[in-house]
């Protein structure tokens, strides 16, 4: 795992949680241990009294099953190995633009880098999802979380409400006046690893000097500071330094820029983990990352506040 | 005097009308959806969203027109009455949906003049509203002047209509937008800038010149940005170690743009000191001090600073008295 920078300044970084994150697929599972094989081998780990588990929905730790693929939320130990006090199993996320909708299925493009995504919406959760996403059609953006079976997404969250445009018109949200603060606020999501090496920490920023690179937008053709966005960031570099705060927790850490964000950029949603969130994404984490900050997997974003620089 | 404020209000509510329907109708355009223009109609369901939209534009529409065409002999009695009539209760009933909306979608402008009025619903735009409905009724029954009558009294006329107009625009939270939008200046954190001209203003520095017998290849080993600043690093040699020479260039003035350099150990990232240099560079950065001083602004030097000393990912570092990093304009 790469490591991450604690910053400084918080109140009491003694009596803070430290989290991290460790993937792979469970081995075993008994009511105090879970054993996960993932690419360093396998891994034992023991279950707090509290510990929780999701799979589509709240449930006991004990009632994962052998072959579900998990994430698991670790707070250091005595013992120095970990244990682990949440669980998220076949967890994963579609966000991008409706290419295809057929019913419940529908095939979501999340960039130009990334191949089609199938979503297929629950029954159950179909009148929650459409409340909040209430234009199922081609051209208009998506974000669902859900329970991942192979290649289909089976949808359940629909994390906040789908902007009313179509992701190739998005109005641009400019400042108010013409200087910037120094740090930003919005909502930060988290998105899947897909090609990300293991365990990686950085986050997805979505105003990626674009005369430098963007890959995802050189893919999509899209000429230089040509793309859309709802909300104006200042520009970065890959590997910028960003202290992100999750406003919800109170932790904050110091990471990579590690990519762009061609989707992000395009939603003009509130995060309402715990307060309102001025509108707009700023930063995508890595799971890892998104875990590490105390963010909670399936409500899918918190309200952040990122510093350039340390 | 009153006959002529009555007067006034006739083509003031005609133009509110129809730019309330274009502005409205370019929303929709730019962004093909007609949910985008929601204001009132988030308080429908979705099914009648679409046409509620297209209802109230059309109704404005037919309003603005029935008004124009209404105002003189032609169509004058029955039929102006019944337009003036039906503009008063579109705005009846759209300060009463101003209400609703405060209360149940508190977070929405109401989106009378499309894009600009995207500011959540306050008292000031329901007070308008409420003001055009009686601005409306008024005009009901108001019996036709001539154009002699209404020119010989147009000076009157103009004051009326600038007070209206100027009482209409402190009720109306979309000036604040448009005024923004006039004045609108991109920061240069949001500008996107081209490196290649970047590249050639730095050409044109004295930081430039003075380091660039250090340059070992004229291709930058790495480009990158932050915020305000363009950074670019050259490969070169210090102290028989591998070397890199990284200028710093400001976005903000494209023909003088402050430079700062810093000479780094390319293993450590460590600053390092600047070679020893010949009588002629020292007298070069004397003259480069001193222009530095006459040039000085603190707003732009403590912002160079910054982003040369805590810049992120730590590529640059603080520069240290003695050490190879200096901060002057040109």
């Amino acid at each position: 795992m790469v490591a991450a920078h604690q910053s400084s300044g918080e109140p009491d970084p003694a009596s803070r949680p430290v989290y991290r994150a460790v993937s792979g697929e469970i081995t075993d599972i008994s009511p105090h241990f879970v054993t996960i094989g993932h690419v360093a081998g396998e891994r034992r780990i023991a279950l707090t009294a509290e510990a929780t588990a999701w799979r589509g929905e709240p449930l006991d730790p004990s009632a994962l099953s052998i072959g579900d693929d998990v994430v698991i939320r670790i707070i250091p130990s005595q013992s120095g190995t970990g244990i682990a006090d949440r669980i998220w199993a076949n967890i994963g996320r579609v966000c991008g633009t409706i290419i295809e909708a057929e019913g419940n299925r529908l095939v979501v493009a999340e960039c130009a880098m990334r191949e089609p995504q199938l979503v297929e919406i629950s029954p159950l959760a179909s009148v929650r999802i459409m409340v909040k996403a209430p234009n199922l059609r081609p051209g208009y953006l998506i974000d669902i979380i859900g329970v991942r079976h192979q290649d289909v997404l089976y949808g359940i969250v629909a994390t906040s409400p789908q902007p009313p445009y179509r992701s190739d018109h998005v109005p641009p949200h400019r400042p108010a006046a013409g200087w910037l603060s120094d740090s930003i606020t919005g909502s930060a999501v988290w998105h899947e690893p897909a090609h990300e090496p293991y365990g990686v920490l950085g986050v997805f920023y979505p105003a990626v000097d674009p005369a430098t690179g963007c890959f995802e937008d050189a893919a999509a053709k899209v000429a230089p500071g040509q793309a859309q966005s709802f909300r104006e960031l200042p520009y970065l570099a890959i590997g910028s330094a960003l202290t992100v705060r999750n406003e919800c927790t109170n932790m904050s850490w110091t990471l990579p820029v590690t990519g762009c964000s061609p989707t992000a950029r395009l939603f003009n949603d509130h995060c309402v983990a715990c307060k309102t969130s001025p509108r707009g994404r700023i930063a995508d984490l890595t799971l890892a990352s998104f875990v590490a900050l105390g963010g909670e997997l399936e409500q899918g974003c918190f309200n952040a506040t990122l510093t350039i620089g340390r | 005097m009153l006959t002529l404020l009555r007067e006034v209000q006739i083509p003031l509510l005609a133009a509110l009308l129809l730019g309330a329907c274009a502005s409205k109708f370019v929303r929709v355009m730019q962004a093909k959806s007609m949910a985008a223009g929601l204001g009132p109609t988030a308080m429908f369901p979705l099914k009648l969203r679409r046409p509620a939209a297209i209802a109230m534009c059309a109704t404005e529409f037919g309003c603005g027109i029935g008004l124009i065409v209404t105002a003189g002999r032609f169509g004058g009695g029955t039929p102006a009455t019944l337009i003036r009539l039906a503009t008063g209760l579109l705005f009846l009933v759209a300060t009463a949906a101003l209400i609703e909306l405060r209360s149940v979608r508190p977070d929405i402008g109401c989106g009378c003049f499309g894009e600009f009025s995207t500011a959540p619903v306050t008292w000031r735009t329901i007070a308008r509203s409420a003001l055009l409905a009686v601005a409306a009724l008024v005009t009901m029954q108001l019996p036709v002047h001539g154009f002699e009558t209404l020119s010989n009294s147009a000076g009157t006329l103009a004051l009326l209509i600038a007070g209206e107009l100027t009482l209409l625009a402190l009720l109306s939270p979309e000036i604040r937008e448009i005024m923004v939008r006039i004045g609108y200046s991109a920061p240069c954190e949001l500008r996107v800038d081209n490196p290649d001209q970047t590249f050639a203003a730095l050409q044109r520095s004295t930081q430039w010149r003075k380091h660039a017998d250090l340059i070992a290849n004229r291709e930058p080993s790495d480009v990158w940005r932050e915020l305000c600043w363009r950074y670019m690093a050259f490969p070169s040699r210090a102290a028989g170690k591998d070397a890199e020479l990284v200028f710093a260039i400001r976005l903000d003035h494209h023909r003088k743009p402050a430079v700062l350099s810093a000479l780094v150990d390319t293993a450590t990232g460590a600053v390092l000191t600047w070679p020893a240099t010949g009588a002629k560079h020292a007298r070069a950065r004397v003259r480069v001090a001193r222009r530095a001083k006459l040039a000085y602004r603190p707003g732009a030097i403590s912002q160079a600073e910054r982003a040369a000393g805590q810049g992120p990912g730590g590529r640059i570092n603080p520069p240290v008295d003695g050490q190879g990093a200096t901060g002057f304009r040109r």
